[in-house]
This record gives C-alpha cells, sequence and structure tokens, in this order.
C-alpha cells in the first residue's frame, strides 16, 4: 500500500525535514504518525499526497511512484488518496453539497450517480439537515465532517488525515476519531493519522510511527505511546 | 458530453453570481478602460475616414492649350497623364462645359448675364481633372503634368490642399498610435484585475487540486467568469458608444466645421464600434483569466 524506501527531504532553503525513511503499510491498515513539532510529520503527508517530490529514495503508494508524477498527473493519482487537513480546506462559495459532489464531478461521474453518492456520504459523515449550508455557518467539527466525506467519496484505498483533531476540542476529537475508525472498518480504507494528541493515541491504541527530527525513531504494533523527556 | 461543455457556464455563471462584489469591481475596471478606448475609437476611425475622404477630392485640373484641342492630340496627352505613377481616375471636360461650370458658380442671374455674351468667344479651356491615388504624391505629380506638351496650365489645391493633407495624416497616426496604446494599457488593467480576484481564490484553486480535478476542470469556470465580467463591464460602454455617436451625429449634422470633415454615417458604424467593444472586453476577459489561472495551478504541486 505505502512503500517509502530511504527516503530524503530536505528543503530549498536548506532545513532538512526526513532523514533515511524506511515506512511499509498494508491495505487496510489504520497508523497514527506522532511527533513533535518539525518532527517532519507534515513533509511525510506531503510526499505521500504528491504535494513535495524527495531529494531521495522514493515514494511508493498503491504502486506509483509519487515523486516522479508529472505536475499534471498529480490531481489524477490524488484520486486514489482521500486527504483530509487540519484547517479542513473547503471551497468558500461552495455548499456542504456541492464540496462534496465536487470531488465525484472532477472524475466525469454521472449526474444522477453523483448525487445519490454524495447523500449517502453526507448520511455517513451524520451532515444530513446541512446539505445547502456554507462551510462559514458550520462548526469546526461540522467542517472537518465534510472534508473527511469529501475525502471519502470516491472511495479511495487510502485516507491521509493530517491533523483532523488539531482545531477541535475533545468530545468532537473523539466524535471524528470514531467515524475515522468506522471508515477503516466498514470500507477496508487504510487509514495514515498524523496527529499529536497523545490523550487520542492512548485511548483508541493503533500502530504508532514515532518521527523526531526527521528520523523514525520507533514504529509501535501494538500502539501506545508514552511521552519521554530528552 | 453535454455535461461536460455545460458545465463550465453553469459553474461561471454561479461564481460570477456567487463572487458578486469582487465580479462588480473587476467589470467596472473594465468599463472605465473601454469608455476611454471607445473615444479614441471613434476618434481614430473617423479622422482616418476625413484623411481618406480629403484626399479623394483634392483634384488636380490640367487646362489644355487651346492649339492641342484636336481629339489625338487630347487623346495622346489623356494617355500621357495615366502613364505617371501615382494618378488614380482622369476625368475629361469639354470647356462648353467647363463655362457651364463657371457660369453655375455664380448664385445671382445678374453676374450670370454679364458672362453670357462670352459664350460664343469662349475663353475657357478643355480640362482634364485628375485624382491622385496618395494624397502626399500631389505636388510631384502636378510638376510633371506642367512638363507635357500641350498642358496651358496645372492647378490644385496648392501647398495648403498639402499641407491640410499631412497635417491630418499625423493627426491620424498620432490619433491610431495613442488608441493602441490605450487598448494595450486596457488590457493589462482589466488582466490585472481579474488576476486579483483569482489571487483572493488561490487557495481554492489548490484546493480543487487537491481532490483530484485535473487543470482544465479548474481552468474552464474561471475562464468563463472572466468572459462573463468582461461582457458585463462592455454593457454600459456599449449603450454609450451606441446612442452617443448617433447623438453626435444628429446634433453635428454628421459634419465638424464644415462639409469637407464628415463624419462617419451612425447607421452601422455605431453598431460596429459597441460590438468591437464587447468583443475587447470578452477577449481581454478570457485572455486574462486564463493566464491567471494557469499561474496558480502552478502555485502548489
Amino acid at each position: 500500500m505505502i512503500e517509502c524506501t530511504h527516503v530524503y527531504k530536505k528543503y530549498r532553503n536548506g532545513t532538512n525535514a526526513l532523514y533515511d525513511i524506511n515506512l511499509n503499510v498494508a491495505q487496510g491498515e489504520f497508523v497514527y504518525i506522532i511527533g513533535p513539532t518539525g518532527s517532519g510529520k507534515s513533509t511525510l503527508i506531503k510526499l505521500l499526497d504528491g504535494e513535495e517530490i524527495p531529494t531521495k529514495g522514493t515514494v511508493g503508494v498503491i504502486g506509483i511512484d509519487v515523486g516522479k508524477l508529472r505536475h499534471s498527473k498529480v490531481p489524477i493519482y490524488r484520486r486514489n488518496i482521500g486527504v483530509v487537513f487540519q484547517d479542513y480546506r473547503l471551497l468558500p462559495s461552495k455548499t456542504v453539497f456541492e464540496n462534496i459532489a465536487y470531488a465525484l464531478e472532477v472524475i466525469n461521474m454521472k449526474k444522477d450517480l453523483v448525487r445519490r453518492r454524495t447523500r449517502e456520504v453526507m448520511n455517513l459523515v451524520g451532515l444530513d439537515d446541512k446539505a445547502n449550508s456554507f462551510p462559514n455557518q458550520l462548526s469546526g467539527g461540522q467542517q472537518q465532517r465534510v472534508a473527511i466525506g469529501r475525502a471519502i467519496a470516491n472511495r479511495p484505498k487510502l485516507l491521509i488525515a493530517d491533523e483532523p483533531t488539531g482545531n477541535l476540542d475533545p468530545a468532537m476529537s473523539d466524535e471524528i476519531m470514531s467515524l475515522l475508525e468506522k471508515i477503516n472498518r466498514e470500507y477496508g480504507t487504510t487509514v495514515l493519522m498524523v496527529t499529536h494528541d497523545l490523550t487520542l493515541v492512548n485511548k483508541h491504541r493503533k500502530r504508532t510511527i514515532v518521527l523526531e527530527h526527521g528520523h523514525v525513531v520507533a514504529d509501535l504494533a501494538e500502539g501506545g505511546y508514552v511521552q519521554h523527556d530528552q | 458530453m453535454i455535461n461536460r461543455l455545460f458545465r463550465p457556464l453553469k459553474e461561471g455563471f454561479r461564481g460570477v453570481i456567487r463572487h458578486g462584489a469582487m465580479s462588480l469591481s473587476s467589470a467596472t475596471a473594465v468599463t472605465l478602460t473601454l469608455i476611454i478606448v471607445s473615444l479614441f475609437l471613434i476618434f481614430t476611425v473617423n479622422v482616418n475616414q476625413m484623411t481618406e475622404g480629403m484626399e479623394q477630392t483634392v483634384t488636380i485640373s490640367v487646362q489644355i492649350d487651346h492649339d492641342h484641342e484636336s481629339a489625338e492630340q487630347e487623346d495622346q496627352l489623356a494617355m500621357e497623364i495615366k502613364a505617371i505613377e501615382g494618378v488614380g481616375s482622369v476625368t475629361y471636360y469639354t470647356k462648353d462645359e467647363e463655362f457651364q461650370f463657371y457660369l453655375d458658380s455664380f448664385e445671382d442671374e445678374e453676374t450670370k448675364e454679364v458672362f453670357e455674351p462670352f459664350r460664343d468667344d469662349n475663353p475657357m479651356h478643355d480640362a482634364f481633372y485628375i485624382e491622385v491615388t496618395d494624397g502626399t504624391q500631389l505636388e510631384e505629380i502636378a510638376k510633371k503634368i506642367e512638363e507635357l506638351d500641350g498642358v496651358h496650365k496645372v492647378a490644385f489645391g496648392g501647398q495648403s490642399a498639402v499641407q491640410l493633407i499631412s497635417m491630418l495624416r499625423t493627426i491620424r497616426i498620432a490619433g491610431g498610435v495613442l488608441a493602441l496604446a490605450l487598448s494595450l494599457l486596457a488590457v493589462f488593467l482589466i488582466q490585472n484585475t481579474i488576476k486579483l480576484t483569482i489571487l483572493a481564490r488561490a487557495d481554492e484553486i489548490a484546493i480543487m487540486r487537491n481532490v483530484g480535478a485535473k487543470n482544465g476542470f479548474i481552468r474552464s469556470p474561471f475562464v468563463v467568469e472572466g468572459a462573463m465580467i468582461g461582457a458585463l463591464g462592455a454593457l454600459i460602454p456599449m449603450a454609450m458608444t451606441y446612442y452617443g455617436y448617433r447623438y453626435l451625429y444628429d446634433v453635428t449634422g454628421g459634419y465638424v466645421v464644415s462639409k469637407m470633415f464628415t463624419l462617419i454615417p451612425a447607421k452601422p458604424f455605431a453598431l460596429y464600434a459597441s460590438l468591437v467593444l464587447l468583443g475587447l472586453g470578452v477577449l481581454v476577459g478570457l485572455i486574462g483569466s486564463f493566464f491567471s489561472v494557469n499561474k496558480y495551478l502552478r502555485w502548489k504541486r
């Protein structure tokens, strides 16, 4: 599913973000990536969704060498993965319904199928009654659920969530968490979740990969993480 | 298939509506620049027409010597004149016709009667009237004709006619250059405002790429939106040009200062000019948004 081999990333301004990352994630797994600010979590996500190109090594996702994709092919690759961001990234001038439908329209799905699938997804994320609301009329938790809905609408094999609970209170975070677990369980979608919310990680135990200063310092199959002093 | 063609139109239209304030401000910029373009367009095209009209009305009159009035001699002379470069049409009048013209130039009957006795002892000459193809060569051609055999006298508007033509020519070129420069400025201005409206939505474009939209899919509604803003902004200048020019034409009676400076008839021209403005607005909106979106498509991978 995800195969990173000897991945290095050095930004143009000289910052070293990742060193020799080797990572394997199988289909259907639910994996946390945790680590302090500046540990390279976001860089890893950007490499996986094609926003950045690795300096060295290969980033393979569902058999595609992501770093080698041409600019115009990147969006087409992204149809295979769903990404959820901390800041939601919804289209502000589109309604909830249109935001979710947009992800389906871009793959030229037939209109009636788009409508049916959008309703289905809105039901799944629990926003049936918000179809005609605009993003700025929703709470943070609701917006994040729209973003998740959009990310999974075309049934991607991989869902990447970049600090999906970063802006939410604990109750909301739990809600989002169960939604992600449900998607992982029911659709068999591989979920990669970046977070620094340790309470969440310890409560819902999953395989946990720990990044620090651009290195993988731990890969705990049984999950759970105890913060330690350096 | 139909959906693919229809979607950009629908989305573009929706974009104009949902970003109402932004669309309106861009459209206003289009409106202002197109009004200026319109003024210069009307000015230049009219001056152009006047110069051409002037050049055509300036003729060289060639009086034929009394001892060269036989048909063969006159034919020979006509041939020689036509052979000169820059000579357009050559029209022949007999001395009787010339005399009649002269009489007709007086309005009161008394003067006409004074000259009437000269009809039988006609002092006039047979004459050629020559139109030139290029007004600037007037003097040169007149000189060449003067040197031909059997020419009594050559007359043209003289130095003042030559000067007027060259002056109009300068105005025409200056107006043309100014109109062109202004049009370029308009294009630049409109493109800039459209770029700003798109800049405000650079995030939106990045999000669209994030969810898997191909570049063409993202671009097409923006391009439609740009064209619509261009068309919207052209509405007022179009109306002003169409009705304004017709009004101007009616008020002036179709000419400025003297009959020599006639305006282009309002009937088809006002319509064409306003259509040119519409075309310009749409085209610039279209091209401006195309390039701006392209730029922001590259903003994020």
